[in-house]
């Protein structure tokens, strides 16, 4: 080789062309980026031909030298850009690939995650929270069985009232009862707060009346009680608080309307009405054709109420206001007979997953 | 109450149409719940003259008319008394029709032509034959012929229905309403004259309309209890002879819901439903002794009432008497012996106030609801019982000819002194939030005939003092006079306020925080809330294995349950899932994880207050059969103690409680092997497990079910505040661990074992377990996934063989166990 080499440059430059037109043809041969990599060290590896005829350089003639040794780097740069170039090239064929190997059918169903859901009735009630909580209202929960003192007497309403009449009872005993409005939960809330200013609070719960069961009556069932007092509160402030949330839980066009009754532990008192949700007040068969839907009872504390829950009528007044959780929600779904939400029908249930 | 729509218009002129009226009532509180177009169909009836009259020619008793309609000459046929010559009545000519859809056809009788018939009161109102001694309708000699019976009579028109609040007692009579009516349109109230002369309506009350009269001598009284009836007024009627009551009387009394019988008992119903004030009518001469003893009933004894009913009469029931015995249950029905029969001649009216409570309790045990006790029982004008009575001896004189007895056989142990409330605008405004003058409540008061001093107006504290008409037992005080302001200024007039003052509200109770957040974790772990009665019967304890050894299954008891499915509170949540699952099953519902949060009861133990059963809150869940379906991933998932254990694991993450034991075999409904007791820091919490086979069976249903309760009380007083630790810089190491141990080793030891053992240790997870070779028979492996987290320094392999060895030590030790190589 030295010979050869020394025999004459124009016959080694005549070798490195040739050389180069070999490699090139190897590198573009090349399928895989092992194949090219056997190239790259075949003539660029520390014992590669390339490293060899840089190495033979320093054998050559001085005027020699230069010349041959532009070549060799020339080739030496020419070569390791092409391997580059392929290995670029072998890398996008081989993603490509990967990605065709690895696509998948996007049409088929996900992984299964059953949903489990609120019952009707904590979702009316969770939006009530809610709603009421925005304007001040604590959650107080109250005791199921009562005593017919906080049930009744309490609340004005003595031994052979006729108000009595307005609920039928269960009793335990001849002192104990399952509280037939969550009401009795106004006296247990004052008395906690031992006259600290101001009472709002919210009552929501089970109630209990001898009612046989029908479309619309259960022996068992929701209301939610509000009571609100302080050094101001007045009925016109009641209306604000009512208003507000039935257009927050049925819709601004709602309207509402207060229509005088009677509740021994309030006076004023009344009646809410809202403007039927199914007919917009033009009179269906769900409002019996008065386009006004009774929704809840309401007014102010009675004074004795107050005082009987340690508050002194002459320096605060309060209003409450109390509703069966079960008919908003009902009207609000548009859930037409209540033995539906107590018969926990899976079919039933699992239309009220999600919001 | 029914208040018919023309009746109510005879004591005020009201510019409304009836729904307009029915509509104002409404909203002034005296609510129409219904407004009925009651129609009797009756059409063509017309009044006739009768021109000629002849005797039948074979048929006795029977005789042959020729009557003037104006429009025709009608011949017929008629046997009814007053068919006379010149009388004039009604007609119904051929084509008429009367109620029921009776229609009027001509007709022969034996062999004479009869071109319609003359119409009685009972045919006109009923379409039913004429009653016995029932005479043909006499119109006035003025009337001319062919006038519409419907232009004759009040047949057709609008009947309210009211649904009165209990404390309307004084809407209880259609003048009380007429006067609610009366203050809204602001038109003047028309009373009878009677009623007028006695100030019927007046703020203090009636008085005597006969105040010179002496009292009436022949009968005497006694009402030796004067607490259950302070005022008894009997007035004399006498020389009455029996009739029916007039056409219009009869049919507002049907419009009023009641039926007519005859001209007296009708009048004390007819003047009851006008005033409120029930009255009944003795037939004088029946009444022994002509003594009336108002007392309490005697043990034994018993009443025929009027409806013909031998009733034994409760203790404590006050009873009219005489000295033979009772004869009517006071306030509430008449006796059948002194009633007003065809040949009743005088008549005692008794116009009486009986105690409220007295009359209901009484009506309570009679289980007898009559028109007069649902008015006693609320309260009455206790000042009201002389002019109402003269009023219907009144009526009873004119229409029946009797005589009224001037005077009345009367006790009267009543202090009516009218009660007199000082009203504060002040007050006024601080309640409503509006403002309102002095002047405006005293108007408005006037209305509806209360009385207003003026001479309490100051002009820096505005009062106005008001006596209230003993009429209205429903104001007492000075917030009753506000929402009587309120509800006649209307209460949508006030507008509309915002509670002053920004409050923080929601949720602050720790308990309902966590029980919210409770709920949104059994929802994301694919649970469905249900809601079940709280009210279940001895038999749903039972089916459970829950026996009197049981405290669940000692439950509270109701006293009178409406049946006995609902007959006791439950003490578990348990029962009434089991039911849903149940129920679900039914309807072939392949699977479902419920579960509900509620309250269980147990009986009173003696530290409880007033003897209140003691409440808890429960968390109770049920699961059966396939919760996720196969699908082409994988599946399907099936509900088992495994699946609800996890879901507790997550629970009890969420509130941060880590102490927890699973200690084999729950007792009843659960399967014993299958079942364990839910410990946290050493105490039971709840159980878990599979149901029993036997209650399967019990509860009739096919499939396993896996059940949970956990105590919220119990969990609640666990949680406690949690720090945190700052993550490590350094990287957790997972290593493997796999032993065999026993097979009667539980591997909840091993797990348990190596936590407490291990250095470093994040965590341990089970991976498998395996039984088959080349596992030894009887044993098992379990392999686990060991995640240390160093804190100060990396681990080298030294310090990871070493803790392994160390672990393994111990399980040789403790669990009998051999490393899996």
């Amino acid at each position: 080789m030295q010979e050869s080499c020394a025999s004459g440059m124009d016959h080694d430059l005549r070798d490195l062309a040739e050389l180069e037109r070999l490699i090139l043809q190897q590198i573009s041969e090349s399928s895989t980026i092992d194949e090219l990599e056997g190239v790259r060290i075949r003539y660029l590896g520390r014992k590669g031909e390339i490293s060899a005829l840089l190495k033979h350089i320093g054998n050559l003639a001085p005027e020699q030298r230069p010349v041959f040794g532009a070549a060799v780097n020339a080739l030496r740069d020419k070569v390791t850009q092409m391997i580059a170039a392929r290995k670029a090239e072998l890398d996008r064929e081989a993603l490509e690939q990967s990605l065709a190997r690895d696509t998948i059918d996007v049409s088929l169903p996900g992984e299964v995650f059953e949903l489990g859901g609120l019952h009707p009735l904590t979702k009316a009630l969770r939006e009530i929270t809610s709603i009421l909580s925005s304007m001040g209202f604590t959650v107080y929960e109250s005791r199921e069985a009562e005593t017919d003192d906080m049930n009744f007497v309490k609340l004005n309403v003595p031994k052979g009232h006729p108000a009595r009449d307005m609920q039928e009872t269960f009793y335990l005993t001849g002192t104990t009862l399952l509280r037939t409005h969550t009401s009795p939960g106004q006296i247990r809330g004052m008395l906690a707060l031992e006259g600290k200013l101001p009472v709002r609070f919210i009552v929501p719960g089970r109630v209990y009346r001898r009612d046989q069961t029908d479309a619309s009556h259960h022996p068992v069932f929701f209301q939610v009680e509000g009571l609100a007092i302080d050094a101001d509160v007045t009925f016109k402030q009641l209306r604000g608080v009512i208003s507000a949330l039935m257009n927050r839980f049925f819709g601004q066009d709602v309207k509402i309307r207060l229509r005088p009754s009677y509740f021994p532990f309030t006076e004023p008192s009344c009646e809410v009405d809202i403007s039927c949700v199914f007919c917009k007040g033009e009179g269906c068969s769900v409002c019996g054709n008065s386009g006004y839907l009774e929704v809840a009872g309401a007014g102010m504390v009675h004074p004795q109420v107050l005082i009987n829950g340690g508050y002194d009528p002459e320096e605060v007044s309060g209003f409450a206001f109390g509703f069966g959780l079960d008919r908003l929600a009902m009207l609000k779904y548009g859930i037409d007979d209540i033995r539906l939400l107590y018969g926990n029908d899976k079919r039933f249930l699992s239309q009220f997953r999600g919001l | 109450m029914r208040v018919p729509w023309k009746w109510l218009n005879e004591y005020v002129n009201l510019p409304w149409d009836p729904q307009e009226a029915a509509h104002r009532l409404t909203m002034a509180g005296v609510c129409v719940e219904e407004l009925i177009y009651d129609e009797l169909g009756v059409t063509s009836v017309v009044s006739a003259r009768i021109m000629e009259v002849e005797p039948h020619p074979t048929r006795p008793g029977q005789k042959v008319g020729i009557l003037d309609t104006g429009a025709e000459k009608l011949q017929i046929v008629s046997g009814a008394p007053g068919f006379e010559k010149g009388n004039i009545t009604l007609v119904a000519p051929p084509g008429a029709c009367l109620p029921g859809g009776l229609r009027i056809e001509a007709r022969e009788v034996d062999g004479v032509l009869s071109e319609g018939m003359v119409v009685c009161s009972n045919e006109l109102l009923t379409g039913q034959a004429p009653r016995p001694l029932e005479d043909i309708i006499l119109l006035p000699a003025g009337t001319s012929p062919g006038v519409p019976a419907s232009d004759l009579f009040e047949l057709d028109d609008w009947v309210m229905d009211l649904d009165l609040t209990v404390n309307y007692s004084h809407c209880l009579g259609i003048l009380g309403v007429a006067m609610e009516a009366a203050a809204l349109a602001r038109r003047p109230l028309k009373l009878p004259e009677v009623l007028a002369r006695g100030q019927w309506a007046g703020p203090h009350g009636s008085r005597d309309p006969e105040p010179n009269a002496p009292g009436n001598p022949e009968f005497r009284l006694d009402l030796p209890e004067p607490e259950a009836c302070p005022r008894y007024v009997g007035k004399l009627v006498e020389d009455v002879r029996f009739a029916y009551s007039p056409v219009n009387m009869e049919r507002r009394l049907m419009l009023a819901g009641q039926r007519p019988l005859n001209l007296v008992v009708d009048v004390t119903n007819y003047v009851m439903l006008e005033t409120g004030q029930p009255l009944h009518a003795f037939d004088a001469d029946q009444i022994a002794d002509n003594t009336i003893i108002v007392r309490s009933s005697k043990p034994g004894e018993t009443l025929v009432t009027l409806d013909g009913i031998e009733r034994e009469l409760p203790e404590n029931t006050i009873l009219i008497t005489d000295p033979s015995g009772p004869i009517g249950i006071a306030g509430i029905m008449g006796g059948k012996h002194t009633e007003v029969t065809k040949n009743t001649r005088r008549v005692l009216i008794e116009s009486a106030y009986f105690d409220p409570l007295t009359v209901r309790l009484a009506s309570q045990k009679l289980k007898l609801r009559t028109e007069a006790a649902l008015r006693f029982e609320k309260g009455l004008d206790p000042t009201a019982q002389t002019a109402v009575a003269e009023r219907a001896a009144a009526l009873i004189g004119s229409l029946a000819g009797g005589m009224p007895v001037p005077g009345y056989t009367e006790a009267n142990y009543l202090d009516i002194t009218p009660k007199r409330i000082l009203l504060r605008m002040q007050t006024v405004e601080r309640l409503l939030g509006t403002r309102i003058s002095a002047e405006t409540c005293r108007e408005i008061l006037e209305r509806v005939n209360f009385q207003v001093d003026q001479d309490v107006f100051h002009a820096q504290a505005p009062s106005i003092a008001v006596t209230v008409p003993p009429r209205r037992v429903d104001i007492h005080g000075e917030v009753d006079l506000v929402e009587e302001v309120a509800r006649h200024s209307g209460y949508d007039s006030f507008g509309t306020g915002d509670l002053s003052g920004a409050v923080p509200g929601g949720i602050t109770d720790p308990k309902l925080l966590c029980v919210e957040k409770i709920r949104d974790l059994l929802v994301s772990h694919g649970g469905l809330e249900c809601i079940t009665n709280s009210l279940i019967s001895r038999e749903d304890l039972a089916r459970l294995g829950w026996d009197s050894d049981d405290p669940r299954g000692n439950p509270v008891p109701l006293q009178h349950p409406l049946s006995s499915e609902e007959s006791v509170l439950r003490t578990g949540i348990i029962p009434g899932l089991v039911k849903v699952a149940s129920s679900n099953i039914r309807s072939g519902i392949q699977g479902m994880f419920i579960w509900e949060v509620g309250r269980v009861f147990f009986p009173a133990d003696r530290s409880s207050d007033g003897g209140l059963p003691l409440e808890t809150t429960q968390i109770g869940l049920v699961s059966y059969g396939v919760l996720k379906p196969k699908t082409w991933l994988g599946g399907p998932e099936e509900a088992g103690f495994y699946h609800m254990k996890g879901v507790i694991h997550s629970l009890l993450n969420l509130l941060g409680i880590s102490d927890v034991k699973y200690l084999p075999k729950a007792g009843m409904p659960f399967h014993p092997g299958r079942s364990a007791k839910i410990a946290a820091h050493m105490s039971t919490v709840g159980e878990i497990g599979d149901l029993h086979p036997a209650c399967l069976k019990e509860l009739d249903i096919p499939v396993p079910v896996t059940a949970c309760w956990l105590s919220l009380d119990g969990l609640l007083s666990m949680v406690k505040p949690k720090g945190f630790v700052p993550p490590s810089r350094l990287m957790p190491v997972e290593r493997d661990l796999a032993v065999i141990v026993p097979e009667e080793v539980p591997g909840g030891e091993v797990v348990e074992a190596i936590r407490q053992t291990g250095r470093h240790l994040d965590s341990v997870a089970l991976f498998d377990v395996w039984r088959k070779p080349p596992v030894p028979p009887g044993h098992k492996s379990l392999a686990f996934r060991l995640v240390y987290q160093p804190t100060d320094k990396t681990l080298t392999e030294e310090d990871l063989a070493e803790d392994r060895e160390r672990i393994m030590e111990r399980l040789r030790k403790d669990c009998n166990a051999v490393l899996r190589s």
